[in-house]
């Protein structure tokens, strides 16, 4: 039985409230599942669970969803990905596709969860029930995979699909698998910690050189440098002399931790840069913002000194000649020097330092 | 001490102050000399840690890490890890409940078996490739 799989990501960004608790932040403009944890982004984990079941898979991108550059480039036997305006009709469209190429079943999955389940036991009790839709269940509650009949699911409401409504023709299926719900960054970083501690079936990315230390590629740590594991050092990332990286933290891909500082129970997501001697711990940290799990509060760096992001030094770094002449990009030795430092800090909204 | 294979198993004494460190450090230092020191210390012993232990632990780790090797502490006291977090060396280690365990952190991975098959997409394309669906 050929099987299909409809993977959908929508478009919202990851805000948190401020010291206020009231306003919220722009702490990500990408969707948490989109984003990497310990390598790879919950998307992308959750195709290759369906690829291993010969799944045709689609991955449906709402417009005007922010990715990270690392997620374009998609090319993969029987994974296409589409954007599309209007998520519901999209889906409903691919199912009818489905039907059409004489594939039968398929799961949905929202992506902002991933579950571990067995997904063709999934499949065979959906078979069994002989209902349209099958929801699934953790001690939680409903999850946003489900499993439909292609064919039939034109008059099943988006919401039955989601698992948000409830139906009288589906049936439910519990998971007792892990799970997990990406709501909030502080999920990325238990998702982070569930990993590295092996409470999951996926691993961590790249090699594990000695136990509880995994190193991606490209990945250079100065001989003076110290992992303590569990730990990981993503794709192209730099730990410098004399850094700490220790209990479960993750360095993501193209990061840089310079000499001294100490990274402690927290994550790093891709393209950060963390200066000299500072002591992070409890944090998940993204450009120039640091979201500290203890105190719940985002806070916003403009210190380039102190936290930035890579990509936006190379993006966003323009000479412009005095003489008129055409605006060059910056070398690689004008982004190694001092640039502009910022003149205040800002912690949320409120200014705390001159 | 005893050893497991590469690895050498150390108890710490009761008594981890300046005159304690002394004794012990005579034992310790030629094993920290070797290639690669794979070293747990079995702190299960400990009635007394002070400044002086806990510089020791840190040379010794540092003494470890210069020839590529690792030190582990094992068996821990609630009192012993007070004092470890209060002048915040615990994160520098680490710490496991018995002996045993340490010793088997040490063991290696051949590299080839956690190797992470290519990314699946590592084949190229990009945006040019989507598609409008919709």
């Amino acid at each position: 039985v050929q099987l299909g799989a409809v993977v959908a990501i929508d478009a919202r960004s990851v805000t948190s409230s401020d010291a206020a608790g009231k306003q919220s932040h722009v702490m990500l403009a990408e969707p948490l599942e989109c984003v990497d944890v310990v390598g790879r982004s919950l998307v992308e984990r959750m195709i290759e669970h369906f690829v291993a079941i010969d799944a045709v898979v689609s991955v449906l991108v709402e417009a005007g969803t922010s990715l990270p550059a690392s997620f374009l480039p998609v090319a993969q036997k029987n994974v296409t990905i589409e954007v599309v305006s209007d998520l519901g009709s999209a889906i409903t469209y691919k199912l009818d596709d489905y039907a059409r190429q004489g594939i039968e079943y398929s799961f949905i999955n929202w992506a902002n969860a991933y579950a571990e389940t067995d997904l063709l036991d999934l499949f065979c009790f959906h078979r069994e029930a002989r209902q349209t839709v099958t929801r699934t269940f953790d001690k939680e509650g409903p999850l946003s995979l489900c499993v439909v009949d292609c064919a039939n699911a034109q008059s099943t409401s988006l919401g039955e699909l989601s698992g948000d409504a409830e139906s009288n023709g589906s049936s439910k299926y519990f998971i007792r698998e892990y799970v997990a719900r990406l709501a909030h960054p502080r999920d990325l970083r238990q998702l982070a910690t569930d990993i590295l501690r092996g409470r999951c079936q996926t691993g961590p990315s790249g090699r594990q050189i000695r136990s509880g230390i995994w190193i991606d590629e490209r990945a250079e740590i100065h001989r003076r440098a110290r992992l303590v594991a569990p730990a990981y050092i993503g794709r192209g990332s730099k730990v410098k002399a004399d850094a700490l990286v220790t209990r479960f933290s993750s360095i993501e891909r193209d990061c840089c931790i310079d000499c001294g500082t100490v990274i402690e129970d927290s994550s790093i997501l891709p393209n950060t840069s963390i200066g000299i001697w500072l002591d992070l711990c409890h944090g998940v940290a993204s450009a120039n913002k640091l979201l500290n799990l203890e105190r719940d509060v985002v806070v916003e760096i403009s210190d380039p000194s102190i936290m930035r992001s890579n990509a936006d030094v190379r993006q966003s770094v323009v000479i412009v000649s005095e003489r008129g002449e055409e605006p060059k990009k910056a070398a690689d030795s004008d982004l190694r020097a001092p640039r502009q430092i910022a003149d205040t800090w800002r912690f949320g909204d409120t200014l705390i330092q001159e | 001490m005893y050893t497991r294979g590469p690895v050498v198993v150390m108890e710490l004494p009761e008594q981890l102050n300046k005159a304690g460190v002394r004794f012990f450090m005579e034992e310790l230092q030629p094993l920290l000399e070797t290639d690669r020191p794979c070293v747990v210390l079995d702190c299960s012993q400990i009635q007394h840690l002070d400044s002086a232990g806990v510089e020791m632990l840190l040379n010794c780790l540092g003494e470890a890490m210069k020839r590529d090797g690792d030190l582990k502490l094992a068996a821990v006291s609630p009192a012993s890890a007070v004092i470890l977090e209060l002048m915040r060396v615990d994160r520098l280690f680490e710490v496991f409940e018995t002996a045993d365990e340490g010793v088997r952190s040490f063991q290696i991975f051949a590299p080839a078996a956690n190797v992470q098959s290519q990314p699946w997409y590592a084949a190229g394309g990009g945006l040019a490739e989507l598609k409008i669906a919709s």
